[in-house]
């Protein structure tokens, strides 16, 4: 499998995803109206509309929030001209307008992308990744974050997490309409199976959403890989990138966790969370198939 | 109704004819601004080569056929027009350069002075940058090639006064030698 097979491939899956999204939110849906009737159908719009608001206003300004939330500081050329001249490789290779760039200090090895269009995409390094890392890898580090940024994947992840919020406060919503007044409606011709899988959709649905969006999330961390290779043609460099941050224990001092999912290596999943709630693929599966494609060279 | 359907299949088939027109039209600009962006590349690696040439002399005296082949490759790629000579003489000047490399190598004053250590970090990169300039105006090539041969945007290359585009491709005879194999 080559990368161009592998972007194609895991487009489908993204797509794919996105399709179960919706489906369980149709799913809550009907679940709400079968259990609690008619009236219920209100509380749709309305936790659509409060998810859309918070998930696309921060859409909207990620680059700007995002340095906030992660204590990143704007550079410019004449501060690092090694790591711009990297980047304008990546650039050139990969025909895209230049990234505002920006330093983490942080002694942990780690990168992100982020913004909304590549024309106000932000990428961003740890001064320990700028350390531990030599030209190739870094290389490598600076595709795969642009290939976040060529894939739009700052659009998707909010994609998934507006549906996976409103299925939230759906659920939320029904669940303090049962506990408080129960059923509103008399439905008596209601199937009493179909009430009690409405109850069980409605219970787990939350839990479901997460899951598929840390499926999304999995499935764009791969194709950022496999665009990476598409842009330097070297997965030999981002593969001892990962190697390197594989063998490194130290984590990321994260301000926040609502934005753990856009680091190249993730500051959160450890062996202990998992694998179905984790936003990265395990680091050792991601080298595996960067070795794979090396063999076709 | 019929008018109706009859205008929406029209405004259908217009539609089909300019995206098809303007696809060609635009892959076209796309292989001349990548081809002006291994100009560029080049252009910035050419202005490099004398103060590299300098630095390399001041520890090195001897070596002046090396200096000399430099600097008439060098010549030649600032003067090369066109896809297939430019490519020739960016060629020549890359095997120069690792020659000139190769001698620095042998100087250890050399290697550890901080102005030859900043010229060869801007050296590895300009290289790169040539290197995936190239890549990049080939991909291009390939597909506006691609789009010319295949149907149905081969019909309209000859409207849109589109061709098949020359692929930039660098005689290396370093490419010809089997790499060899470690385990």
């Amino acid at each position: 499998m080559n990368f161009r097979t592998m972007q194609a491939a895991n487009r489908r899956k993204t797509i794919g995803l996105l399709i179960g999204m919706a489906i369980l939110m149709w799913c809550v849906v009907y679940a709400a109206l079968t259990y609690f009737g008619g009236s219920s159908a209100a509380i749709v719009p309305i936790a659509v509309g409060i998810s859309l608001i918070s998930v696309w206003g921060s859409y909207y300004g990620s680059d700007k929030l995002v340095l906030t939330m992660t204590g990143a500081k704007l550079i410019q050329e004449s501060d690092n001209p090694k790591l711009f001249g990297l980047i304008q490789e990546v650039i050139i290779a990969s025909g895209m307008p230049m990234p505002k760039v920006a330093i983490v200090i942080d002694s942990a090895p780690n990168a992100f992308a982020t913004g909304r269009n590549p024309e106000h995409a932000l990428i961003a390094f740890t001064t320990g990744i700028l350390d531990a890392m030599d030209r190739e890898q870094l290389q490598g580090v600076i595709a795969h974050e642009m290939a976040h940024v060529a894939n739009r994947d700052t659009l998707v992840s909010a994609v998934a997490a507006t549906t996976a919020g409103a299925i939230a406060i759906v659920s939320d919503m029904l669940a303090r309409m049962m506990f408080f007044g129960g059923r509103r409606e008399n439905n008596n011709n209601a199937n009493p199976l179909a009430l009690i899988v409405s109850l069980f959709i409605l219970i787990l649905a939350p839990l479901a959403a997460v899951m598929l969006k840390s499926a999304i999330s999995r499935k764009r961390e791969s194709l950022a890989d496999a665009t990476a290779v598409s842009f330097t043609r070297n997965p030999a460099g981002l593969r001892s990138a990962l190697e390197v941050l594989a063998a490194d224990s130290t984590v990321v001092q994260q301000r926040s966790t609502a934005v753990a999912h856009i680091w190249i290596e993730s500051p959160l999943d450890s062996k202990s969370v998992s694998k179905m709630f984790s936003t990265h693929p395990p680091i050792q599966e991601r080298i595996a198939v960067l070795r794979s494609m090396e063999s076709l060279n | 109704m019929r008018t109706i359907i009859i205008l929406g299949a029209v405004a259908l088939i217009a539609v089909f004819l300019i995206s098809q027109y303007n696809r060609l039209i635009r892959l076209n600009i796309t292989v001349d601004e990548a081809f002006a962006q291994i100009e560029v590349q080049l252009k910035r690696r050419a202005d490099l080569i004398p103060n590299l040439v300098e630095t390399v002399k001041g520890y090195a005296k001897h070596e002046q056929s090396t200096f000399d082949a430099v600097v008439t490759a060098r010549a030649k790629a600032t003067s090369a027009t066109g896809v297939a000579d430019t490519a020739a003489a960016d060629g020549m000047l890359t095997q120069a350069l690792r020659g000139l490399l190769a001698v620095a190598e042998a100087y250890p004053d050399l290697k550890a002075s901080t102005n030859f250590l900043s010229l060869q970090e801007e050296l590895a990169t300009t290289e790169n940058k040539v290197a995936f300039s190239r890549q990049f105006y080939n991909d291009n090539v390939r597909e506006l090639n691609t789009a010319v041969r295949t149907i149905p945007s081969s019909f309209f290359a000859g409207f849109a006064k589109v061709g098949e585009r020359e692929f930039y491709e660098v005689e290396d005879p370093q490419d010809r030698i089997a790499p060899n194999v470690k385990f």
